[in-house]
């Protein structure tokens, strides 16, 4: 039970991760990899001012403004200095892990001994259910573990009402019109650059975002741990995509959320079956290449006898 | 009033490419005023409006638009003052997005955006008044993308949304000739409509003889990045179908005495 609960809470942390990669990849259309960056600068940002003694909420505040720092950096070597996007993202993504080891000091900081939105979280959930935890269909969850679902819940469910909110909005559909035709948008008055910065700044600042999350559940910040992770945002994404249809806005926002907890869960359980850690990213990549070819490779499958029954009724 | 002075764009300068595609243009459209575009294929047509849209800046000239010298503006803050209609009729709408928010977008052209709700009250009620005016049945599906819609709706509503705000100008490049007849008919019919009611300075470029001589009070011939013809007031009024087509016969002609010239003088010469 503890491992589900584990599962789920990780899946609605990096669901921000998911809803990130959802706004450069899907609304943007561009291939942003800085995530694997921004998400470990995000937590390192984060544990570094806790260690100090900072507020909790300043500290992932202030992980989610480098996160967007670093994509708007991003942007501007896509848009001002015309380098492809995908190139871009490495450029950044490379230079966060220096800065990230900078900023820490070392690879790698504990929070155990600091107080995080981790320990609030736990210090709450014992106050309000006491010692003694939770029975959940005969099975005993702890009190701190419960609250921080909870709290993940809650703040994935905020981010995504504020972004469909702001997605919403004049600035917020001119930026989605960025991704669906810049030359319409631009013969319209908008500055398509500006849009494009902004749009990874809000991406990689809700990514950074969730790894300091992440940092302050798991309870250390370390250099390694951004590796990969776009892969498994782009999973969640898809999943989520399978899940909704993803046809409206509010709908790929709740199944890029959907997805990222699926996804936790799936990983939980392979695990558990004995799976062997080491091979994740190889079975995520898998994963993501074949949900990339399988929409064409159906088409065409579907498509090949529709045609030939197209051809023989006018034929007739 | 749009005032071109010595336009000039050479495209890829200096290479095999080499394309000088406005070679001196010098133009003044007075308000109201509704320009028909006539020119071969490569004459400089879609250059030039380009060239007042700021798709890209120009070499050397002047471009002046309602008492502002434009020449140094990016395209995004000439669009202010400048509503396009593309000749690709998915050019001009976000595919994905609903009628409704297309329209948002075209109802802040050039205005600051901000964190106002798109789709308000506002606007959603004289949109629906002016869709269902195309006589279309567009009103009931304003949520639908407009991907979904064939080319000559979305051409009617690209025009309606270039026109939402009364532009300065408005730069037509061959609209409807991506469309089958009858749509490209019904877009014209709403063009004049547009433009006449709200006394639209237009720049129209079409491929049609007939479009030409029934629309607008003045018609330019473009020929190798100039203007070589400037047809106004009862000059244009008498122009019929033949007087173009003589008019464009002349070109080739005149096209194929260049070319003999240039023969003559390479045997001679090289
Ligand atoms: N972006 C561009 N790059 C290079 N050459 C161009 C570009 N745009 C137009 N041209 C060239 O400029 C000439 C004029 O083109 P255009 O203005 O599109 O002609 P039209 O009168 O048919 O609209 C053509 O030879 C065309 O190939
Ligand atoms: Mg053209």
């Amino acid at each position: 039970m503890t491992l589900l609960v584990g599962a789920f809470t990780i899946g609605l942390i990096l669901a921000l991760l998911s809803l990130g990669v959802l706004v450069s990849f899907r609304i943007f259309g561009l291939p942003d990899i800085t995530a694997d960056g921004s998400i470990t600068l995000g937590a390192a940002v984060t544990a570094t001012l806790c260690a100090q003694g900072i507020n909790p909420i300043l500290a992932t505040a202030a992980g989610m403004l480098s996160g967007a720092l670093a994509g708007a950096f991003t942007g501007i070597l896509h848009t001002k200095f015309k380098i492809n996007a995908l190139l871009a993202g490495i450029l950044v993504m490379t230079a966060l892990y220096s800065v990230n080891l900078r900023v820490m000091g070392r690879s790698n900081i504990p929070l155990m001994q600091h107080t995080t939105l981790g320990t609030w979280g736990e210090n709450f959930g014992h106050t309000l259910l006491g010692e003694g935890g939770l029975m959940v269909f005969g099975w005993r969850v702890g009190a701190g573990e419960v609250a921080l679902l909870l709290g993940s819940c809650a703040i994935a469910v905020l981010m995504a009402l504020a972004l469909f909110a702001f997605f919403r909005t004049h600035l917020g559909t001119a930026m989605r019109a960025t991704g669906d035709n810049p030359q319409m948008i631009r013969a319209l008055g908008a500055n398509v650059e500006t849009h494009i910065i902004l749009g990874l700044a809000l991406s990689n600042g809700l990514i950074a975002l969730g790894g300091s999350l992440l940092a302050q559940y798991q309870g250390f910040a370390d250099a390694q741990m951004g590796i990969g992770m776009i892969v498994w945002g782009l999973a969640s994404v898809i999943i989520g995509e399978a899940l909704t249809g993803g046809r409206s806005l509010g709908l790929t926002l709740v199944g890029a959320i959907m997805g990222s907890v699926l996804f936790r869960l799936l990983v939980a359980v392979a695990l558990r079956w004995g799976l062997n850690p080491n091979d994740l990213k190889l079975i995520t990549a898998l994963f993501v290449f074949l949900a990339l070819i399988l929409p064409g490779l159906l088409k065409k499958f579907r498509r090949a006898p529709v045609q030939s029954a197209a051809v023989a009724g006018s034929q007739l | 009033m749009l005032t071109l002075t010595g336009l000039r764009k050479t495209f890829n300068p200096g290479t095999v490419n080499e394309v000088r595609a406005l070679q001196g243009v010098d133009l003044t459209i007075e308000d109201g005023s509704f320009v028909i575009v006539l020119g071969m294929n490569g004459s400089g047509k879609s250059t030039l409006l380009n060239a007042v849209a700021g798709t890209f800046i120009v070499d050397t000239g002047r471009i002046e638009l309602a008492g502002h010298d434009v020449t140094r503006w990016p395209e995004h803050r000439r669009a202010k003052l400048i509503g396009r209609v593309f000749q690709n009729p998915f050019s001009g709408t976000a595919p994905n997005m609903s009628i409704a928010e297309n329209f948002a977008l075209a109802a802040r052209r050039g205005q600051s955006r901000g964190l106002g709700f798109a789709l308000s009250k506002d606007l959603m009620a004289p949109l629906r008044d002016r869709v269902a005016s195309l006589k279309m049945g567009l009103e009931d599906r304003l949520d639908n993308a407009i991907g979904s819609l064939s080319g000559g709706q979305r051409q009617a509503l690209t025009l309606l949304m270039a026109t939402w705000l009364k532009p300065e100008l408005l730069l037509l490049d061959e609209h409807t000739a991506a469309l089958d007849p009858k749509s490209g008919d019904q877009v014209i019919t709403l063009s004049e409509e547009v433009i006449g009611r709200d006394k639209l300075t237009t720049l129209m470029v079409t491929h049609s003889m007939q479009q030409a001589v029934s629309l607008g009070d003045r018609l330019l011939m473009m020929h190798r990045g100039r203007v070589i013809h400037d047809f106004s007031g009862s000059a244009k009024k008498r122009l019929r179908p033949e007087d173009l087509i003589d008019l464009f016969d002349e070109i080739r002609r005149r096209e194929l005495l260049d070319e003999s010239a240039a023969t003559m003088l390479q045997s001679l010469y090289v």
